[in-house]
């Protein structure tokens, strides 16, 4: 599914370079979900971005699901991660003025593989599934965070994507919500979707099928299997 | 509505406040250009339309007498579909103590058949009885006179006779009679006689049957007339041919409205800049939105399309308002162009092709500049767009510049921190500026080219030395009149001139005949040099003819015809005239004299008015009859009222400009307050009062208004000396002696000042209503 071979990638910074990955070779078989977990810095983020096609490596090769993505355009990435990547941030990152199937609707109506007919009957399922159903016609800011981050989550559904990223998805959640949209993210991997999850939470191995430990830019060399 | 729809309608409700700017921002350029479109619209078709139903004259053909075969005879000419003769006379009217006022007398064959350049009957009599008289529906405020007065009326021949004042009409033809000031009036042939004048008319209005819009057909038609006048003996003194379908003021009308419609489009282009602003900020507050939406699958066209509709909306909500408001300001300018030309409006209605127009400017316009806006804005990459901050992070301080402004006011002050903060933006402090000072320059300009304009016609009258000119019918000796004006109290100085007709090949121009050491004019030599007692065959041509005639150079003779003599002249000067579109020529004067050109110890109205009665009781001892005068003031007021014209529109273009500026200045301190939200609230938790906040936001937009002011100031001459030239070269063919109006500094100043206090009091307001937690909260 995702194919990382020797990817590096380094910053010009005002105070010299900083090489936030170093030689990663990766690779992640359809339907497994795997925890990223790092410090601060650690270079977990990058890792993500790589993946998604956020950011470009500086040197390496990255692989989804057959597609090069290093090699695609600006264009050419964003539709196709629109087709093929659910992403969640930490902070959600709903856009304010959407109502919460707005916000799930807006993918669909970027990628238009799901019929206009039918866009707001799927977001609303998705968000039933999320169990959220109830808030599909409020705003984000009336929105407690965990319920944001359901909605967020319903949205990298919404194209039915084989892959979803999650970057530190419950950062800003207390340990109940937390545990909830954990345990949504499996739900989604027994489903058959990949699932990547960068963070820094030491209980996530209650969910996760492997973890990857990453420090300095570098894949620890101790990689657990569950 | 897919989403990307509602995001965009919806992000603009939420900045709703700065939006309403922006769309009336806009929506007052769209509105300048929307009337002076529709004026153009409505006043070209009216004015020529007004014209038309005249059934103007094809040629008019001065002759020295027409009678009823001699018109039979033109008619049977198939090229001919109608000729009527009238006569038209120089006169003197007054009513009462009122002094005399210059006449115009048209004498009409049969009123109840005018068929030739018509005459609208107004109110009152129509036709007029014998003793009575109709005055042009404007020059009752010359004649100072209303209908039913008794009047009396002169002509050359000096015999007083009384009429009445019996009607109104409206001669479409003829040029406003306030700004000519003279009397247009209207008599049969009967009254004439009363008049002491011959019963004869001299001027023949002839229609061409085919073609008449074609002057290459109307000359040949006009020239094959003149022929068969002259076969039967009759001498044609002149052939006129008037631009056919056009109303004498046509041109004018279109060169003003063509300089309103460019200023209504330069309008546009400023407002244009608030959109820039607008979408400026708003896509840098929405980086991280722009980031997400990118993240989750939005290609760059499908995110700049939320922004693109956005400017759309502003379009169509700035069209829908400006509509109306367009329509408004038009009506407003056609009535004012109509009553300034003398001209009815039968029908306001505005072309679809003006509203189609409008609509497509006003929706394309915002599109134009919210282009590289949004093209810009969406070309952040996905993880640097996630990444951002917030807009309270932009750099202040990295800049040589921005340094160098720390060093402005020494110890911190709320000046010194106004300064900073108006240079955090740039470009959009740069583009601000640019619609603030815009607002500035056209202000000191409409004051410049008014103080110029005045300066100009100050040193035209400095050089007519002459208060008071007395024409005559035709020509007397000087020496007789001298004996008139010696028996006159109050001349300073008297001159006898001539005033006739010249020609260089087939082209005519004015020939003034006046004593080589004339002291009543104060020729403006630009090459060459004036005329001295000893000339013979010297002439002076003025500025008009030298550029209308590139073979008469000074030091160049030229064969001249003037009157009935064709005589080799030498050009020796070419003096400049200001405001004279006509070509005159001078030469020594040799022979009598058709004016009389008088200085006077006094020039008040009441002494030129008590010198006139007795001079003309002392001309008619001799024997001597005026026609008629005309006083340099009476002169000076009709170059004033066409000037107005051009004074109005400079400030009401100003106005709209400086409404912009202003409505730019307000969208750009809202953004500003609203991207250094949280830094107010760091302030306001360090100690500072709501007070303090407002005062600082104030100063910011003052010290933006003040410099604004700065650079309207140090582009105000070179800007007002382009403006006043082009517009005077266009309208008068001439050019202007500039001069700068210090007083408008000042008063700019004050306005900038003004205008930026006011246009930042609410943002300024608002930020000060913040509680320190909401502040801090925003992101």
């Amino acid at each position: 599914m995702i194919s990382l071979n020797h990817v590096s990638k380094t910053y010009e910074t005002p105070a010299g370079k900083f090489a936030a990955l170093k030689d990663i070779d990766l690779e992640i078989r359809p339907g497994e979900f795997v925890g990223v977990v790092g410090k601060s810095g650690s270079g977990k983020s990058t890792l993500l971005n790589m993946v998604a096609g956020i950011d470009r490596p500086s040197s390496g090769s990255v692989a989804v699901a057959g597609t090069e993505i290093h090699a695609l355009s600006e264009n050419k990435l964003a539709a196709w991660r629109g087709r093929n990547v659910g992403f969640v941030f930490q902070f959600f990152q709903l856009l304010p003025t959407l109502t919460a199937a707005e916000n799930v609707m807006l993918p669909m109506d970027f990628s238009k593989t799901i019929p206009l007919r039918e866009r707001r009957k799927r977001a609303v399922e998705l968000l039933d599934l999320v169990a959220v159903r109830s808030h599909a016609d409020k705003l984000p800011a009336t929105l407690s965070g965990g319920e944001q981050q359901r909605v967020a989550i319903a949205r990298a559904l919404a194209n039915e994507p084989p892959l979803v990223l999650a970057d530190e998805p419950t950062g800003n959640l207390d340990s109940v919500t937390a545990k909830e949209i954990l345990d949504l993210f499996r739900n989604m991997a027994n489903r058959g979707i990949t699932v990547v999850i960068a963070t820094h939470e030491a209980d996530i191995a209650r969910v996760i099928d492997r973890k990857i430990e990453i420090s300095d830019g570098k894949i620890h060399p101790q990689i657990s299997q569950i | 509505m897919t989403t990307i729809w509602k995001k965009a309608i919806r992000d603009f409700w939420q900045e709703r406040a700065r939006t309403a700017l922006v769309v009336l921002a806009i929506a007052l350029g769209i509105s300048a250009f929307a009337a002076v479109l529709s004026s153009y619209a409505i006043l070209t078709r009216e004015l020529d339309r007004g014209y038309l139903e005249t059934n103007p004259a094809s040629a008019v053909l001065r002759v020295d007498s027409i009678d009823n075969d001699l018109v039979k005879a033109i008619l049977q000419n198939p090229e001919v579909s109608d000729a009527e003769p009238r006569r038209t006379i120089g006169g003197q009217i007054k009513a009462g103590p009122v002094q005399w006022r210059n006449l115009i007398l048209f004498v009409v064959e049969d009123y109840g058949n005018i068929r030739v350049s018509k005459l609208v009957p107004e109110s009152g009599a129509w036709p007029p009885a014998n003793g009575e008289i109709l005055i042009e529906r404007d020059a009752f405020q010359v004649a100072k006179v209303n209908i039913g007065d008794a009047v009396t009326v002169k002509t050359a021949n000096g015999v007083e006779t009384p009429l009445v004042i019996s009607g109104s009409v409206h001669d479409v033809g003829q040029a406003q009679a306030r700004m000519e000031n003279i009397v247009y009036g209207y008599t049969n042939l009967a009254t004439l006689v009363q008049l002491g004048e011959e019963p004869r008319f001299d001027q023949l209005n002839i229609l061409v049957a085919q073609n008449r819009f074609d002057e290459d057909h109307i000359r040949r038609v006009a020239n094959d007339v003149e022929k068969l006048i002259e076969s039967r003996g009759h001498n044609v003194r002149r052939v006129d041919i008037p631009r056919p379908g056009k109303h004498p003021h046509s041109d004018l009308t279109g060169i003003l409205l063509l300089a309103m419609s460019s200023f209504g489009l330069f309008v546009l282009v400023l407002s244009g800049i608030l959109v820039i602003n607008l979408l400026t900020a708003m896509m840098a507050s929405q980086v991280r939105q722009i980031g997400v939406m990118k993240a989750i699958g939005g290609t760059r066209w499908a995110v700049a399309r939320i922004y693109f509709a956005q400017a759309l909306f502003l379009g169509i909500a700035a069209v829908i308002v400006s509509i109306p408001l367009g329509i408004l300001g038009s009506r407003a300018l056609c009535q004012y162009m109509a009553m300034f030309l003398n001209f009815d409006i039968n029908s306001f209605a505005v072309p679809i092709w003006v509203y189609l127009l409008v609509a497509l400017i006003g929706v394309i316009a915002p599109l134009i500049a919210a282009a590289y806006p949004v093209w810009r804005g969406t070309a952040t990459p996905v993880r640097v767009a996630l990444a951002d901050f917030g807009l309270s992070q932009a750099n202040f301080g990295a800049g040589a510049f921005d340094r160098a402004l720390t060093r402005i006011g020494g110890t911190f002050s709320l000046i010194a921190f106004a300064i900073r903060n108006s240079f955090r933006r740039r470009a959009r402090l740069v583009l601000t500026l640019l619609t603030l000072a815009a607002g500035g320059l056209f202000f000191l300009s409409a004051l410049n080219v008014r103080a110029s304009m005045v300066n100009t016609l100050d040193r035209m009258f400095a050089a007519r030395k002459s208060d008071l000119t007395i024409s005559f019918a035709r020509g007397y000796e000087f020496e007789k009149i001298q004996k008139a004006v010696s028996n006159t109290a109050g001349v300073k100085r008297a001159e006898g001139w001539f005033t006739g007709e010249g020609s260089l090949g087939e082209r005519r121009f004015t020939v003034v005949a006046l004593p080589g050491d004339t002291q009543l004019l104060d020729f403006d030599i630009i090459e060459g040099r004036k005329l001295t007692p000893q000339d013979t065959d010297a002439i002076v041509i003025n500025n008009a003819l030298a550029g209308r005639e590139p073979k008469m150079r000074v030091g160049e003779t030229v064969v001249l015809r003037i009157g009935t003599e064709e005589k080799a002249w030498r050009v020796v000067g070419i003096a400049r005239e200001a405001f004279a579109p006509s070509p005159v020529g001078y030469v020594p004067l040799t022979g009598t004299v058709n004016s009389l050109r008088l200085a006077l110890d006094n020039a008040d109205p009441d002494s030129i008015g008590a010198l006139k009665t007795e001079l003309d009781r002392n001309l008619e001892a001799e024997g001597i009859r005026a026609r008629g005068s005309s006083t340099k003031g009476e002169s000076r007021f009709g170059f004033d009222q066409h000037m107005v014209m051009i004074y109005v529109f400079l400030i009401v273009m100003s106005a709209i400009v400086g409404g912009v500026g202003g409505l730019g200045l307000m969208t750009t301190m809202s953004l500003n307050v609203l991207e250094r939200r949280r830094e107010m609230g760091v302030m306001r938790a360090l100690g500072a009062t709501p007070r303090i906040v407002w005062l600082m936001i104030v100063a910011e937009g003052v010290v933006i208004g003040v410099l604004s002011w700065t650079i309207a100031a140090l582009l105000a001459w070179p800007v007002s000396k382009a403006i006043g030239d082009s517009l005077v070269k266009v309208m008068f063919h001439s050019g202007l002696d500039f001069t700068f109006e210090p007083l408008g500094l000042v008063i700019w100043m004050l306005v900038s000042i003004g205008l930026s206090a006011v246009a930042s009091f609410l943002p300024a307001w608002r930020a000060s209503r913040v509680t320190v937690r909401e502040a801090l909260a925003y992101e």
